[in-house]
């Protein structure tokens, strides 16, 4: 990894995200014909980049890939939409109507509290710490990994899809949640709102990467490439790679949970559908796409690929499925590190698709 | 309590002592344009008919009963005219004739109706030619069986040409006998019952440890509590089979999912999430040949299971040799984005066949041989939509262990399976050994979606039910192991089963999870594994 | 003299197959062992066994005289002072050729040297195996027998007290493996025990002071190369006519 004074497509990246960021916050004052409607889009493809950083640190630079990813991406989309649901209901005087239908008066004992945001955040980041670190604990233990460990995270995403499924556990089941009034005392619908939070998502994503190209930069990062590499070798020089695994495993579900906090707001709905594995693999997709173990692949392959599926629902929505089934074929056979070959390709070095497609990948 | 047992006491009596008497059918027109009475009179008289009287009389008595209860009989002064399925008819000589203007139509009291009913209800039974009347008139008797005579449902039993309807006929007598005056009656039919032990039984012998016999009868209280033990221990056995039984048809269901998975995974190190699209293409394939043979062979297409097998498994493995040779081949070195690719392949498969086909349920005819069941042991049915997939996961089973161990391609399996490098090395056609290799496990899946097909809704979505749970069978079983596959199948099949009824389908799939996580801390490389030396 | 790693009648099962059937190996400090055997003679597992990559089903590892490593984890021996290449070079396709030696003189997740100290080293080794102008290339762009020396440039920089070498030479050519022979030659040292497994024997015959022969997982012989060479059985098994 290049030092960060040096890495100009990082800079370019990083310059651009935060040139977004202040285009938002300016338009808040001054008309720039930046619509809700549009922010509120950004917002999300933000969201989006941030949980594909997250799935990016583990596999592009651990060889860890996880298909359940979306589970932490619900964990603290879950969270947030109980903080909003507690200050909803001081608006409206009555508990959420998936309450209202199981027969609930009041609010079961765990939603206590969760109307302070910080401790919001911090139930999100614990619980997300909890799962993560005790199914990471155990997989990285017995030295369960590739395909293994990706199918069990999977297995993981699908069973608690399954359980929020149910209705009485107190987290909206089938229906999930929505029916959010007010984000920290502000009607949430409002465009001021809506802009805000779009732009609190691109800072955020901008923080996000510059924290993950910060440590792939230190020492820590080095050992995290090598543990990819050839973990076994790095044990054998007296590497606790336990430790290590779990530590960014950790890392990377917390970043998912960010994600989903900022997510789940600006969609304005959160249902155990977020938690299906498809969205889990669709993850692994965009950063395929985008150019595994390359930070901006992973926000350009999010992004676009979800642009794309933006305008496309709208568009031609039987076509969807079948130009991402076809992107991924695309990415896979012919150019293994995404978007980011494509630009090579382009840009520096003019080398025939084949050569590319037979280029050792990242294991 | 003793009120009721008494009036039902005079009740039987009553119909005892009317039947007796010959039948005078003059007579018994007379009460019918009697009073309130007297029609009670006639109706128990009509039920002494259908329980003894002869075929004449019955068949005399039969359309009568039915025109009192639908106010088709009317009274004036030459007697009585019944209007009849054969157009209006003197009651008594049959003879057709209208009634006179001034006639009368008797009017039932609730009381007299619902003697009636049952009169009517015996006849029917009695000397209908209609099945499904006579079945419904069981079904009506049942309700008093307690207060008709024995003989009834003797003779009705004995005369019965259909199967079903004479055991339940049985059963409505046994039920009947159990709440007779005479104990010795009660207590043979106590034994009679207990021969077949389920819930049904046990609702029926249950409620008599209320009874007042219960308490002042010591050898019936003594049957009773006999029977109640004989009958919990024979459900509690059938229940256990029943699970076993469940539990493996499930796992058979899973091991047919996941076998084709299992032997691409072995071989290749590649996880197929395509598989239960597989699996869906074979239960379409499935469906396509049930439509062809409904259109040039209606004849046949109630095995349509049977002839679509080489279809299903064809169609299946076709696709998949043409997925290993466009796509994975290109990607062996590289697992994880096989997964990716292979997704993409089942995004593909499910959004084409939904645009093809529509994503409605398809309707698949349930041929005989898997209609139905034999009861065994309680409430154990042995159903036979269970025991063919049961048995169609039994013959895959020896199919593709012959395959594996036999012949050449399986040896061949075997060795890249083991050494990759080694098998290319010594002159084994490795490539195409894969392709073969991934068609065989597609084909498997094919074969899946054809046994799934009776039993499951077959639309785009059905794969995705299945393919979790096979993932977590090759997880358990271990890398590349039939005998892994089929003992991680049962497992996991028989623990899902069992876990379901105590709390729920999801607590059971998160339990399982569990268990396969622990699990792998103790054999992280499932249960089967072919261990060696890091390569 | 100290025996660096006792190997105590140890035996390992794959499944039914036994590829260590009992084997007991003392090697000493101060020592160059070569193992040498034909393939499946179970000289790598051997080395597995003691690097704490695959376990023992009976038997001891004993490294130093008192420390018992047949139950330690990989990281846990090597920090112990027990290091190893493999027989593949496997080195990390992402990091260039001085992070590799960074990681090998770190030698474990918590910092043992000072940034001072560790360039240091890292200079010092990198001179050593002779990689000096190549630091900074990804290690992937390598030749192969620059990855070997990569990799024993990797092992070597945490001054293990015991380095076992697997196929050092395979894959060399002759006067890259004549400088191979230079490098194990100066890596002896007193308080150092080194382990070759290797097939080219004129290599063993330059580097090794004894010579142990495997067979299908027992000791066949042990002794100098020269007395190798004459025993019968070693020719028969292994070196041939």
């Amino acid at each position: 990894m290049k030092p960060l004074a040096s890495d100009h497509p990082f800079q370019i990246l990083l310059a651009v995200v935060l040139a977004v960021a202040a285009l938002l916050a300016v338009s808040m004052v001054t008309p720039l014909g930046i619509s809700a409607y549009l922010a509120n889009a950004i917002g999300q493809l933000a969201a989006f980049a941030v949980l594909a950083l997250a799935l990016d640190l583990i596999w592009g630079y651990l060889g860890i890939l996880s298909l359940g990813h979306g589970l932490f991406f619900g964990i603290g989309g879950y969270v947030v939409a109980m903080h909003l649901l507690r200050h909803s209901s001081e608006v409206t005087g009555r508990v959420p109507d998936f309450m209202q239908f199981m027969g609930w008066s009041s609010y079961p004992f765990y939603w206590a509290g969760l109307d302070f945001f910080p401790y919001a955040l911090l139930v999100a980041a614990v619980v997300t710490v909890l799962i993560s670190g005790v199914f990471g604990y155990v997989s990285f233990r017995s030295r369960v990994d590739g395909v293994y460990f990706a199918i069990i995270t999977q297995a993981l995403v699908y069973v608690a899809m399954l359980l929020m499924f149910r209705n009485d556990t107190g987290f909206g089941g089938n229906n999930g949640m929505t029916g959010f009034l007010v984000l920290f005392g502000w009607p949430i619908g409002g465009s001021g709102v809506v802009i805000a939070m779009a732009v609190v998502s691109v800072l955020l994503l901008a923080a996000v990467l510059l924290g993950c190209r910060l440590l792939l930069g230190s020492n820590f990062g080095v050992l995290m490439i090598a543990t990819r590499d050839d973990e076994v070798r790095l044990r054998t020089l007296g590497y606790e790679t336990l430790r290590l695994k779990l530590a960014v495993w950790c890392l990377s579900a917390l970043i998912a949970a960010l994600a989903g906090m900022l997510y789940v707001p600006q969609v304005g709905i959160i249902n155990p559908r977020l938690l299906s594995p498809e969205l889990s693999l669709e993850i692994a997709v965009w950063v395929a796409i985008g150019g595994r173990g390359h930070l901006i692949g992973a926000v350009i392959g999010a992004m676009s690929v979800n642009a794309l599926k933006f305008w496309l629902s709208a568009a031609a929505p039987e076509l969807w499925p079948f130009i991402l089934s076809g992107l991924i074929v695309l990415v896979v056979l012919v150019f293994p590190n995404g978007l980011v070959d494509l630009a090579k390709l382009k840009l520096t070095r003019p080398m025939g698709i084949k050569r590319l497609a037979s280029e050792p990948e990242l294991r | 309590m003793r009120r009721l047992f008494l009036i039902l006491l005079f009740l039987s009596a009553a119909v005892g002592s009317s039947t007796a008497a010959e039948l005078d059918r003059a007579e018994l027109i007379d009460r019918l344009c009697g009073d309130a009475a007297a029609l009670g009179e006639a109706g128990r008289s009509l039920m002494g008919v259908a329980a003894e009287g002869s075929t004449a009389d019955r068949a005399w008595a039969a359309p009568i009963a039915r025109a009192m209860m639908d106010r088709k009989l009317t009274c004036d002064g030459a007697g009585a005219v019944a209007i009849t399925a054969d157009g209006s008819r003197d009651a008594l000589s049959g003879a057709p004739r209208t009634a006179a203007e001034s006639g009368r139509s008797p009017l039932l009291s609730l009381k007299n109706r619902s003697v009636f009913e049952m009169a009517d209800a015996a006849l029917a039974l009695r000397s209908s030619s209609d099945l499904g009347r006579r079945a419904a008139a069981l079904r009506t008797l049942e309700r008093q069986a307690v207060t008709l005579p024995e003989l009834l449902f003797e003779s009705a039993a004995a005369e019965e040409s259909d199967p079903v309807l004479r055991a339940q006929i049985s059963a409505v007598a046994e039920a009947a006998a159990l709440n007779s005056v005479d104990p010795a009656k009660r207590i043979a039919a106590l034994q009679r019952i207990a021969a077949t032990p389920d819930r049904r039984a046990l609702a029926k012998v249950g409620p008599l440890t209320k009874d007042p016999a219960y308490a002042a009868d010591p050898a019936f209280k003594g049957a009773v509590d006999a029977t109640v033990r004989k009958i919990e221990r024979g459900i509690k056995i059938g229940d256990v089979l029943a699970t076993l039984y469940n539990g493996l048809s499930f796992a058979s269901i899973l091991f047919m999912a996941a076998i084709g998975l299992a032997v691409i995974f072995g071989l290749m190190g590649v996880i197929n999430l395509a598989q239960g699209e597989l699996i869906m293409i074979g239960a379409y394939a499935t469906w396509l040949v049930q439509e062809a043979l409904q259109r040039f062979a209606p004849a046949l297409t109630e095995y349509y299971l049977i002839i679509a097998a080489p279809v299903a498994f064809l169609v299946t493995a076709t696709i998949g040799i043409a997925l290993e040779a466009v796509l994975l081949r290109h990607l062996y070195r590289r697992p994880l984005m096989s997964l990716l690719a292979t997704w993409a392949v089942s995004l593909f498969l499910i959004n084409i066949v939904r645009v093809t086909f529509g994503t409605q349920n398809l309707n698949l005819v349930t041929p005989f041989y898997v209609t139905g069941g034999v009861p065994v042991i309680g409430d154990f049915i042995f159903t036979w939509n269970r025991m063919f997939a049961i048995a169609f996961a039994a013959v895959t089973l020896g199919l593709t262990w012959s395959l594996i161990r036999l012949t050449p391609l399986g040896l061949n399996i075997r060795a890249v399976t083991q050494n990759r490098t080694m098998a290319g090395c010594i002159g084994i056609p490795v490539r195409r050994v894969d392709m073969l290799a991934f068609g065989l496990g597609s084909g498997l899946a094919g074969l899946a979606g054809l046994a799934l097909a009776p039993i499951y809704s077959v639309n785009p979505q059905m794969g995705q039910n299945f393919i979790i749970d096979s993932f977590m069978v090759v997880v358990l079983g271990g890398v590349g192991t039939i005998v892994g596959t089929v003992v991680a199948a049962l497992g996991i099949g028989q623990v899902n089963v069992l876990i379901e009824p105590l709390w729920g389908a999801v607590a059971a799939k998160v339990i399982v999870l569990l268990m396969i996580i622990a699990f792998l801390q103790w054999r992280p490389e499932g249960l089967f594994a072919i261990k060696g030396r890091r390569k | 003299m100290a025996v660096a790693l006792l190997i105590d009648a140890v035996t390992v099962e794959f499944g039914s197959f036994r590829a260590i059937d009992g084997l007991s190996l003392a090697i000493d400090f101060g020592e160059v062992r070569a193992v040498i055997g034909p393939n499946g003679a179970g000289k790598t597992t051997m080395l597995d066994v003691a690097s704490g990559i695959t376990r023992a089903k009976q038997g001891r590892v004993i490294f130093d005289d008192a420390i018992d490593i047949t139950r330690s984890s990989e990281s846990d021996i090597a920090r112990a002072g027990v290091r190893r290449k493999f027989q593949k070079p496997s080195i990390f396709e992402g990091l260039d050729v001085r992070q590799h030696i960074a990681i090998g003189a770190q030698g474990g997740l918590r910092r043992t040297l000072s940034s001072y100290a560790l360039a240091q080293r890292v200079d010092d080794v990198l001179a050593e195996v002779g990689l000096a102008d190549l630091a900074l290339r990804p290690a992937s762009e390598l030749a192969h027998g620059q990855k070997q020396w990569l990799e024993i440039g990797m092992v070597l920089a945490s001054q293990p007290k015991v380095l076992m070498l697997d196929e050092p030479v395979a894959g060399l050519t002759d006067e890259e493996t004549e400088r191979t022979v230079a490098l194990v030659r100066k890596l002896r040292r007193p308080d150092r025990a080194i382990v070759v497994v290797e097939h080219d024997m004129d290599f063993v015959e330059q580097i090794a002071d004894r010579v142990t022969a495997l067979h299908e997982g027992r000791t066949l012989f042990e002794g100098s190369m020269q007395d190798a060479r004459a025993d019968a059985r070693v020719v028969e098994v292994y070196l041939g006519r």
